[in-house]
C-alpha cells in the first residue's frame, strides 16, 4: 500500500533504463516471458514523466537510490471538476473518484488518487503495446455520482479499505454496475479494511454475495492464462521491508460479485496492489515477476470487461 | 334499350351482329338502277324548272326530303334481309357447366343463394329456359369447382367445392364434347375464379374450335354490406419469441369510416388486438399488427374481424396462416477485430435468448484470438474460417471493426458467397476498421454491402468521429426489427428519445434497391448519414449498421436500468438477420394450406454442406397424416433446375400434415428438413366472392359468346341458335317490314308538309 507518498506518484526522471524498447517494426510477443516482461512494461520516457495539464512536478527527498516524487502542486484538473477526454477512443482507463479519505486544502483529492496518474498512464502504455485495444493513453478520473460515469464501462477503484460512500455515490455505483459497468477494486489489505469494504458493498447490494473467484474462471484466461494468484506488493513495503504482505493480508485473493444473470461485474483484488506494480514496473528493484503478473491481471480484466 | 331496338328494327341486336346483310330482290340490281335513273332524271329536270313562291333553298330542302322518301321505298323494294346461320334443332349438343363451389351458397340476391337460380332454371320441368334449350339442343351437364366432371342430374350438385377453376372446367367440357357437333358451352357461375390458373389457354383453344361460351353471372357485383380481411402475409417460419409485424389488408362495403377490431389468435387465444378505421368503399386499408410468436411448433394464426351486424358474408372476415415457430439455436459468427465494448453489450443483449448463439471471435492482439460461446475446443481454433464448410455452418455473420486486409481474397469472396449462394445474413458494424475506413472498397464484400463506400473519412493522424442522433425512416417504422414498442406510436417515441451514438464511418448513400431503416442527424456532416440499411443480395441479405457504440443505448445515463431497448433491438436485429436463411434441404408447397382430396405439389431444393446444388440423388418425402399414417413420396429431380426435386401427394384427412424430406447420397444421409401443411376446408371461396362480370364478359367476348344475368337469360336459347358451330342451316330474316322504315317514311312526309306550312308555300 502506497498511501501518502506521492499523491499522484509523479516520477521525476533520471532513472536508469531497465530495458530497451523494441525497434521500429518489431512486435512484442503477446504472452510475456518473465525476462521480457519488464522491457515490455517500460513505457517511453515521455510517458514515464507524465505531463501535467498545468503546473509541474518537482523531485523531493531521495528514497534509497530511488527517489519518489511528490508534486508540489496538484494538476488543475483535480482541483476543478474533472474534464472529460476529448479524443475518441474505445477504452478509457477510468478511475473512480470518491469523496471519503479526502485531504488537502481543497479537499478534492484523497485516497482515490493513490498512484494517480502515473499508474494509469503507464498501465495504458502496456495495454496499448500488448493488445489491440484502442486505449486513451491518459488518466480519466470520474466521480461515482457523475452521470457521465456510465459512458465508461470499465472502472478502477483502489484504497477502498476505509472508503465511506455517500448515498449519491452508492446510487451512482449501483446503477453503473446494474447497467453493465465493470468494476475492478484494488489495493486494500487486512481483515479490518475488508470488513469496511464489505459493509460498503452491502449497502450497495444487500443481497449479493461476494465470492472467491476460482482460478479456472474465464477472467483469468481472457488474454493471459493465469494459473496462480501472486501477491503484488506496494513498492515501499517491498523495498524497505522485503515483504509482499501488509497487515494480516498474507494471501492474495480475487473475489467477485455477480449480477442476476451470473455475470461477473465486480472483481475485488484483496491483499494485493496491482496499481503500484503498474506504477513502478520500470523500477529494477521492483520484483519483475509481480509487475508482470499485475499487467497480466489488469489486461485480463479489461479484455474480460470488454467481452463479457 | 334492347327492347326499343327490337321494336324499331324487328330483331334484337344479336341477330344483326350474327347475320350478314343482303338484298333478296327478284330482279337484277342493274335493271333497277336503269329504271331509277330513267325516272329520276326527267323528274329532277322538271323540278328544277318549276317557278313559284319557293326559293332555291326551299326547293333543295324539299327535294332532299322527297329523295329520302323514295330511297326508303326503294330500299324496301329491294327486299333487304339478314342471312344467319342457325342450328338444326336436336342435331347439336350444348354443354352446360354449373359452378359447384361454396360461393354459390352466398345469399346476396334478395336473401336467396346463388344456387337457387340453378335449381329454378334447370331443376324444374316447367322451366322455360330448360324447355327452350331442350327443344333446340341435346344438353350435357357438367359441374365444376376445383375439378370438373359430367353429371346426370342436379342432385349431384352440393355447392361445397373449395375452389373455382373456370378455365379447367371449360377445357374439360371442350375435350369431352370434341367428338360431337357442339353449338357452344354455357357457364353458370359467379365468375369468382380463385384457382390462380390463367384463362388464356383454355379460351384460345375454344376460339380455335369456334365454340362460343355463354356465361350466366350469378350474384351481385358488389356486396352492399361486407367487411373482408383480404390478404395477410406472414413468414412461413420464425424463431420462438420473434416479434412479428404483419400487414393485413382490409376492404369493406357499407361500413366506411367505422372502427372495428382486428384480432390475432394463436390457436384460439388472442395474442394481439388492433383498432382499424375502415377505408372508403373500394379502397383497401393496410393494418399493421404486432405480436410475438411464443408457442413452438406449427401454429395456425387467425386474423379476424368479428362480424358486424348486417354483413352479407361473414366467412371472409378472417384469414388463417400457418407459421412454423422454431425452437432451434441460430448460430451467428461475430468476428471483431479489436476489443470493443460493443462485443460485451451485444453478447449481453442476446445472452438470454435461447434461440441465438453468437459465436464470438475476438482478435485481442496480433494473431491472438479470444473465442466465446464456441461449441467445442476445435471451433474457430484457426481463427476466421478458411473453408466454405466451416463458414457456411453459420447462418449469419457479424463483421466488427476488422480491416479487409486481415482476410485473404478467398475469405473475402467466401463472405460474399456466404450471402449470395448460401443465403446467409451479413451485418457489418461501424468502426475505425470497417467499411471504407477498413479498406473494403474494391473487395467482393463491397458488392454485398447495401451502402456506397466513398473515400475514407479522417486521415492517418486523426480519426473522423461524429455524434449521430438516430431517426427512424418510414421504412424502418414498418419493419419488424425496428419495433421497440407495442404500438407504432410507442416505437416512434422510443426511437426519437434515444441518446446519440457515435459514428466513424460517415455513409451517405445506399445502393439502388437497398432500403434505409435508420438515418441520423449529425452536426458535422452534410446530409443525413445512413445508420441502418439493408439489401437482398443473391439468396441472402446484407445489413450495414455503421455506428460504433450501440451500447450507449444500454449504458447511457438517460437509459433506465429496466429499459430493454438495447436488448430488444439486438435480438430483433439478429433474428431478422437469420430469418429465412435456407437449410441444406428446403421444402416448399404452393400454399401453407390445401383442401382435402386435392393434389399437393412438393418442391425440395437439396444442397451439400458447401451449399452447392446436388442433382440426381435419392430424395424421399414422408408425409405423416394427423392419424399417424405415413405416405411416402419419392421425389424426382426436375432436370431443368439444379438440385430441385418434385413430388405430389393427395391428402384425404383434414388436419396438420408433417412433411419430412430426406436426401441421401450413395445411401448415406445428406440432409433433411421438415415442413408442414394444413389440410382444411378452405374459405377462399368467400374472398373476392362478388360476381366477376369482367371475367365472364371476357370469356364470352373472346369466344364469340355472350354474357347474361338471370334477368337477361331468357333469350339464351334463341341466341345460341344463331351460331356457326355444330350442324347449322342458313336462314334469311326479312328487314323490309321493319317498323323503323314505316316510321321514317311517315316522319319524312310529315316533315315535308310541315316545312311547306312553315315556309308558307301552301
Amino acid at each position: 500500500m502506497l498511501v501518502a507518498v506521492g499523491l499522484s506518484g509523479f516520477v521525476a526522471g533520471g532513472f536508469p533504463s531497465p530495458g530497451e524498447r523494441p525497434k521500429a517494426g518489431q512486435e512484442w510477443p503477446t504472452r510475456l516471458a518473465p525476462s521480457e516482461a519488464a522491457a515490455a512494461m517500460v513505457p517511453p520516457s515521455s510517458v514515464l514523466a507524465p505531463k501535467t495539464r498545468e503546473g509541474s512536478a518537482d523531485t523531493t527527498p531521495a528514497f534509497g537510490i530511488w527517489r519518489i516524487s511528490v508534486p508540489q502542486r496538484r494538476p488543475a484538473d483535480l482541483a476543478q471538476e474533472f474534464e472529460r477526454p476529448t479524443a475518441n477512443h474505445e477504452f478509457y482507463f477510468t478511475r473512480a473518484v470518491y469523496t471519503s479519505g479526502r485531504f488537502g486544502r481543497s479537499g478534492r483529492y484523497g485516497r482515490w488518487a493513490t498512484d494517480y496518474p502515473k499508474s494509469d498512464r503507464q498501465f495504458m502504455v502496456g495495454v496499448k503495446r500488448l493488445t489491440f485495444i484502442d486505449g486513451y493513453p491518459m488518466e480519466n478520473p470520474v466521480r461515482l455520482n457523475d452521470p457521465d460515469l456510465r459512458r465508461y464501462p470499465f472502472l478502477y477503484a483502489l484504497e477502498v479499505g476505509s472508503i465511506a460512500l455517500t448515498p449519491a455515490e452508492e446510487e451512482g455505483l449501483r446503477d453503473y454496475l446494474l447497467a453493465g459497468g465493470f468494476l475492478v477494486v484494488d489495493d486494500f489489505w487486512g481483515s479490518y479494511q475488508w470488513a469496511n469494504f464489505e459493509a460498503q458493498m452491502r449497502r450497495i447490494f444487500p443481497n449479493r454475495s461476494i465470492v472467491e473467484l476460482p482460478i479456472t474462471h474465464e477472467v483469468f484466461s481472457a488474454f493471459y492464462n493465469i494459473e496462480e494468484l501472486l501477491q503484488v506488493p506496494a513498492v515501499t513495503n517491498w523495498m524497505y521491508n522485503g515483504r509482499t504482505w501488509e497487515q494480516d493480508g498474507y494471501v492474495p485473493h480475487a473475489r467477485g460479485i455477480f449480477d442476476d444473470d451470473g455475470r461477473l461485474m465486480v472483481v475485488i483484488n484483496w491483499h494485493t496492489d496491482l496499481g503500484d506494480a503498474w506504477e513502478w514496473a520500470e523500477n529494477p528493484y521492483y520484483p519483475l515477476q509481480r509487475s508482470t503478473f499485475a499487467y497480466e491481471m489488469g489486461i485480463n480484466f479489461i479484455i474480460y470487461a470488454m467481452s463479457h | 334499350m334492347d327492347a326499343l331496338f327490337e321494336f324499331l328494327f324487328k330483331y334484337r341486336p344479336l341477330i344483326f351482329d350474327r347475320g350478314d346483310f343482303a338484298f333478296a330482290a327478284p330482279w337484277p340490281v342493274y335493271l333497277a338502277l336503269i329504271v331509277g335513273v330513267a325516272v329520276a332524271v326527267p323528274t329532277v329536270f322538271m323540278y328544277a324548272r318549276v317557278r313559284g313562291k319557293s326559293g332555291r333553298g326551299d326547293r333543295m330542302a324539299l327535294a332532299a326530303i322527297r329523295t329520302a322518301v323514295f330511297a326508303l321505298l326503294l330500299f324496301s323494294l329491294f327486299r333487304p334481309v339478314l342471312v344467319l346461320s342457325t342450328v338444326v334443332p336436336q342435331r347439336n349438343f350444348l354443354g352446360i357447366l354449373i359452378d359447384d363451389s361454396r360461393s354459390m351458397q352466398i345469399a346476396d340476391r334478395d336473401g336467396e343463394p346463388r344456387s337457387a337460380f340453378v335449381s329454378r332454371a334447370f331443376g324444374l320441368e316447367e322451366s322455360e329456359l330448360l324447355k327452350d334449350l331442350s327443344d333446340r339442343f341435346i344438353l350435357r351437364f357438367f359441374k365444376f369447382a376445383s375439378g370438373s366432371g359430367r353429371i346426370t342430374g342436379l342432385s349431384e350438385l352440393s355447392f361445397t367445392g373449395s375452389r373455382t377453376n373456370i378455365g379447367g372446367a371449360l377445357d374439360r367440357a371442350r375435350q369431352e364434347l370434341s367428338s360431337v357437333p357442339l353449338a357452344g358451352l354455357v357457364a353458370i357461375t359467379d365468375g369468382a375464379d380463385n384457382s390462380n390458373e390463367a384463362l388464356t389457354e383454355p379460351l384460345l383453344a375454344l376460339r380455335a374450335r369456334s365454340v362460343p361460351v355463354y356465361t350466366v353471372g350469378l350474384g351481385r357485383e358488389a356486396f352492399s354490406r361486407d367487411i373482408e380481411v383480404s390478404r395477410v402475409e406472414t413468414p412461413r417460419s420464425v424463431l420462438k419469441g420473434s416479434s412479428l409485424v404483419v400487414d393485413v389488408m382490409v376492404t369493406q362495403n357499407g361500413y366506411g369510416g367505422s372502427t372495428v377490431q382486428l384480432q390475432v389468435e394463436d390457436a384460439g387465444q388472442i395474442v394481439s388486438t388492433q383498432e382499424v378505421e375502415l377505408p372508403a368503399r373500394g379502397e383497401a386499408a393496410t393494418v399493421r399488427v404486432h405480436f410475438t410468436a411464443n408457442e413452438v411448433g406449427p401454429r395456425l394464426f387467425r386474423f379476424r374481424i368479428p362480424p358486424e351486424p348486417g354483413e352479407m358474408v361473414t366467412q371472409n372476415n378472417e384469414q388463417e396462416t400457418l407459421i412454423v415457430v422454431e425452437d432451434r439455436r441460430e448460430r451467428i459468427l461475430y468476428f471483431e477485430g479489436e476489443p470493443r465494448f460493443e462485443v460485451k453489450f451485444l453478447r449481453r443483449a442476446v445472452a438470454d435468448d435461447r434461440n441465438m448463439q453468437v459465436v464470438t471471435l475476438l482478435r485481442t492482439a496480433e494473431n491472438k484470438f479470444l473465442r466465446l460461446d464456441v461449441d467445442d475446443q476445435e471451433e474457430l481454433i484457426g481463427g476466421f474460417p478458411r473453408t466454405r464448410e466451416e463458414l457456411f455452418a453459420y447462418r449469419g455473420i457479424i463483421l466488427g471493426s476488422v480491416e479487409a486486409s486481415f482476410f485473404t481474397h478467398d475469405q473475402l469472396q467466401m463472405i460474399a458467397d456466404f450471402v449470395s449462394q448460401r443465403g446467409g445474413g451479413l451485418l457489418m458494424l461501424g468502426g475505425r476498421r470497417a467499411f471504407a475506413e477498413g479498406g473494403y472498397a474494391g473487395t467482393p464484400v463491397e458488392d454485398v454491402l447495401p451502402v456506397v463506400l466513398e473515400s475514407p473519412a479522417g486521415d492517418d493522424k486523426e480519426l473522423f468521429v461524429t455524434e449521430v442522433k438516430v431517426e427512424l425512416t418510414p421504412s424502418g417504422m414498418t419493419h419488424a426489427a425496428m419495433q421497440l414498442g407495442a404500438t407504432a406510436e410507442e416505437t416512434g417515441e422510443r426511437w426519437s428519445t434515444l441518446p446519440p451514438v457515435t459514428m466513424v464511418n460517415p455513409i451517405r448513400r445506399i445502393k439502388p434497391g437497398a432500403t434505409t431503416l435508420l438515418t441520423g442527424d449529425a452536426d458535422n456532416l452534410s446530409g443525413s448519414p445512413v445508420v441502418l440499411a439493408f439489401q437482398r443480395y443473391g439468396r441472402g441479405k446484407a445489413l450495414a449498421f455503421p455506428i460504433q457504440d450501440s451500447w450507449t443505448w444500454q449504458m447511457h445515463q438517460d437509459m433506465a436500468l429496466e429499459d430493454m431497448t438495447h436488448e430488444t433491438l439486438w435480438r430483433q436485429l439478429l433474428r431478422w438477420l437469420v430469418n429465412g436463411v435456407p437449410d441444406r434441404v428446403n421444402v416448399r408447397t404452393p400454399n401453407d394450406r390445401a383442401a382435402p382430396n386435392e393434389p399437393v405439389e412438393l418442391v425440395a431444393e437439396v444442397e451439400d454442406d458447401t451449399f452447392l446444388r446436388v442433382n440426381n440423388t435419392e430424395v424421399v418425402a414422408n408425409v405423416t397424416t394427423p392419424s399417424g399414417e405415413v405416405i411416402s413420396a419419392p421425389m424426382e429431380w426436375t432436370v431443368d433446375r439444379d438440385g430441385e426435386y418434385r413430388a405430389s401427394f393427395t391428402p384425404s384427412e383434414r388436419g396438420l400434415h408433417e412433411i419430412h424430406v430426406q436426401a441421401l447420397e450413395d445411401g448415406e444421409f445428406l440432409a433433411s428438413e421438415t415442413s408442414y401443411i394444413q389440410i382444411t376446408d378452405l374459405a377462399s371461396e368467400y374472398f373476392d366472392a362478388e360476381m366477376q362480370s369482367t371475367v365472364l364478359n371476357r370469356i364470352a367476348d373472346e369466344t364469340g359468346g355472350r354474357f347474361y344475368t338471370p334477368e337477361t337469360v331468357s333469350t339464351l336459347a334463341e341466341d345460341i341458335s344463331y351460331t356457326e358451330s355444330g350442324t347449322t342451316v342458313l336462314e334469311q330474316k326479312e328487314l323490309w317490314d321493319m317498323p323503323i322504315v314505316f316510321f321514317l317514311v311517315v316522319l319524312l312526309v310529315s316533315g315535308e308538309w310541315g316545312y311547306r306550312r312553315w315556309r308558307r308555300l301552301v
